[in-house]
């Protein structure tokens, strides 16, 4: 594996969620610390499962992995990192100043930007923290889905270059106001991450040609930003000889060498490897060590779970209840790589084949998607993108031209310059957030949400603009109002559509969203398995062990976890183009 | 010269622009405090949100918090004393507390410079 050869100090995972970043990060870290070596392994994923693979506890601080010396793991958790920030500023007036001015306080800073700006503070924090240095030989990065890894690499320039310009003093710095001496360590880290002897980026993917089209402009991305040492990894590939006697293992076969065959011209100067699906979960030392090591012996089987399985509903049957109510909000979500680009577009078709008014949004830069839908003749559709850039471009343009009207030229730069601070993005995206549901009132609106990390950001950002709203109504005497939050807490205008695969980490990933979802008032009205081996019947032995091990999951949905349940098929063809997401819907792979 | 303190509520930024809505008051008055400061005036601006140490270290401004409540900021002191609450200052008052020339008509602001528009 090349991407393992003369490793540098920082190694950074990175990829769309679903395509094993976490598990290659672990079975990584823990190759060097056998090798050795000390090894750091930090988890960026607001929704980390590393203490899941490894079967332990890790947490916010340095945490000794028992199983491997030499392995040391820590979860940067952005809530933690946020209440410390929190703490910091509001603990000394506690009890001094009026007890509801400090909850004001406290609610001022419990937005999206402080989180951000807390978990990106650690961040930085461990590019350049000298004692680790000398601690570790190695600190090996599992980050969470593309976008905010993006943004987390990004900010460090971000924040660098509105400090370096704004010398008003009046800026809007939002949580990072009173935090100068950060400056220095924003500035260090950038040039940690531009620094080919000190960071290797392993970008992860899949075999599939959607994916690789979005793992090329992630390197564009983050080459720009100066990463320009970058790895490709093809993770999952099922091996050639499962095509023998099963039509849908074939089909993978050739749909899988098909995308390697047509790698994006950016990706292809890369060193690349591929490494083999396994037909074991990735949890467990043994499962970590198979991974990179086609050698060794993964963890063996129990005996395969064989026997009558209770058939479940397809797409259809949800979608029918769905159109019952002749509009509304579907939001579908769930953690990255699970689908649910594909699944929206499949309800909106199938609500728009029935002739219902449908508005499908998506945050997925995956454009093709748009594009093949645009040209499928269904007049009822119309799909649109939420670009976090082009809104904060519009955002900004849209305040100075209201807000900045009436000021001199001097009072403009300063509002210009206070539109740059990188807060406004979140705000913006939360705004064209709100001006799209503000539709489902007369139609369908669904919409594809991003990983769950960043939706439960935006619904932070809900909540507290709710609060503000409240205050503000009640100020002035209005009792009669609706403000997003309300919408999406009303069961009769928004239903959310839980999205998982039928693997342990998804599942369970997918439960503690539904639990973070109910803490919000929002009860998620169903769910889907998407991409099940188990409900497409295959003769592939590689497969058939992985379908085994997912009927366990499956009832754990059905009987645990959902209200109302949907299993999909894994399908022989990309389901791309309004054809096959129909058929996708009806059932028929 | 006398020393304008602006105690400003719960805000993540002095312009409100990283606040769900931008509101015009605060905007102006950026511009405005901004402006002052230009002309000299010695301005000092603290936010309930991020440095709540400086509201409580002043007897006037706690005072005032206990009895009115977060709901009636911003507070302007003008060498320690209040001069306004409630709203923030307009050009004007900047001027006659700092001691600043009378404040030039806003239309010309657009062609200051040189560059008409």
């Amino acid at each position: 594996m090349k991407f393992l050869d003369t490793p540098p100090r920082f190694l950074f995972f990175t990829g769309k969620g679903g395509v094993g970043k976490t598990s290659l990060a672990c079975a990584t870290a823990v190759r060097f610390a056998q090798a050795g070596r000390t090894v750091l392994l930090v988890s960026t994923d607001p929704a980390s499962n590393v203490a899941q693979v490894f079967g332990q506890a890790i947490g916010n601080a340095l945490t000794a992995i028992a199983e491997v010396p030499n392995l040391t793991a820590l979860e940067i958790d952005p809530e933690a990192a946020a209440q410390a920030y929190r703490d910091r500023i509001v603990g000394p007036v506690r009890g001094v100043l009026p007890d509801d001015v400090v909850r004001g306080i406290e609610e001022q800073l419990s937005g999206a930007c402080t989180t951000e700006i807390a978990a990106f503070d650690e961040f930085t924090g461990l590019l350049t923290d000298g004692e680790l240095m000398r601690a570790f030989d190695h600190i090996v990065f599992d980050t969470a889905p593309t976008g905010h890894t993006i943004r987390l690499l990004q900010l460090p320039s971000a924040w660098t270059g509105f400090l370096d310009n704004s010398d008003t003093g009046a800026s809007c710095l939002g949580p990072l106001a009173g935090l100068d001496k950060q400056r220095e360590q924003y500035r260090a880290a950038v040039a940690a991450l531009a620094d080919a002897e000190r960071t290797r980026l392993v970008l992860v993917a899949r075999a599939q040609a959607s994916t690789l089209r979005e793992v090329a402009r992630t390197h564009d991305e983050l080459a720009a930003l100066g990463l320009t040492r970058q790895h490709l990894v093809i993770n999952g590939v099922l091996p050639g000889d499962e095509a023998g006697n099963d039509a849908l293992a074939a089909a993978i076969v050739r749909r899988e060498s098909a995308a390697l065959a047509g790698l994006p011209a950016e990706l292809a100067g890369l060193p690349v490897d591929r490494v083999p699906l396994m037909p074991f979960n990735l949890v467990g030392l043994p499962a970590l060590k198979a991974l990179l090591d086609p050698g060794a012996s993964g963890p063996q089987d129990a005996s395969d779970v064989a026997g009558a399985h209770p058939a479940l509903p397809g797409l259809a049957a949800l979608v029918d209840q769905i159109a019952a109510d002749g509009h509304g909000l579907v939001m579908l979500m769930g953690k990255g790589g699970v689908g649910k680009t594909t699944l929206a577009a499949a309800v909106a078709v199938d609500l728009a084949r029935r002739g219902l008014p449908v508005h499908l949004t998506t945050s997925d830069p995956a454009a093709h998607l748009a594009e093949t839908l645009e040209g499928g003749g269904l007049a009822a559709l119309t799909v649109s993108r939420i670009d976090p850039h082009a809104e904060t471009e519009r955002y900004r343009a849209h305040v100075l031209e209201t807000k900045g009207r009436d000021l001199d030229a001097q009072g403009r730069a300063l509002l210009e310059e206070d539109l740059r601070s990188p807060c406004t993005e979140e705000i913006a995206v939360f705004q064209a957030f709100s001006r799209i549901i503000r539709e489902a009132g007369k139609k369908f609106v669904v919409m594809d949400t991003a990983p769950t990390g960043h939706t439960l950001l935006l619904l932070d950002a809900t909540g507290a603009y709710h609060r503000e709203m409240a205050r503000h109504m009640q100020k002035s005497g209005i009792h009669h109002y609706t403000t997003p939050m309300m919408q999406l807490q009303d069961p009769a205008q928004t239903k959310v559509l839980i999205v998982t695969l039928a693997e342990t980490t998804p599942v369970l990933e997918a439960a503690r969203l539904q639990d973070d979802l109910r803490r919000a008032g929002i009860a998620p009205w169903g769910w889907i398995i998407n991409n099940s081996v188990a409900a497409a019947h295959t003769a592939s032995p590689l497969l058939a062990r992985r379908a085994a091990r997912e009927w366990p999951q499956i009832e754990a949905v059905r009987e645990q976890h959902a209200r109302r349940v949907a299993l999909l098929p894994l399908q022989a063809e990309e389901p791309v183009g309004v054809a096959r997401l129909q058929a996708l819907a009806a059932g028929q792979s | 010269m006398k020393t304008i303190q602006i105690f400003d509520p719960a805000l993540c930024c002095p312009t409100g622009v990283c606040g769900t809505e931008v509101d015009q008051a605060l905007v102006t008055a950026a511009a405005d405090l901004d402006w002052a400061k230009g002309q000299g005036a010695r301005i000092e601006r603290y936010s309930l949100a991020q440095q709540p140490l400086a509201f409580a270290k002043n007897a006037v401004v706690k005072g005032f918090l206990e009895r009115s409540g977060q709901e009636a900021l911003p507070l302007v002191l003008v060498d320690g004393e209040v001069a306004l609450a409630g709203r923030y200052p307009n050009r004007a008052e900047l001027a006659r507390w700092a001691g600043l020339a009378v404040v030039p008509a806003v239309e010309n602001s657009c062609c200051s410079g040189g560059r008409c528009c």
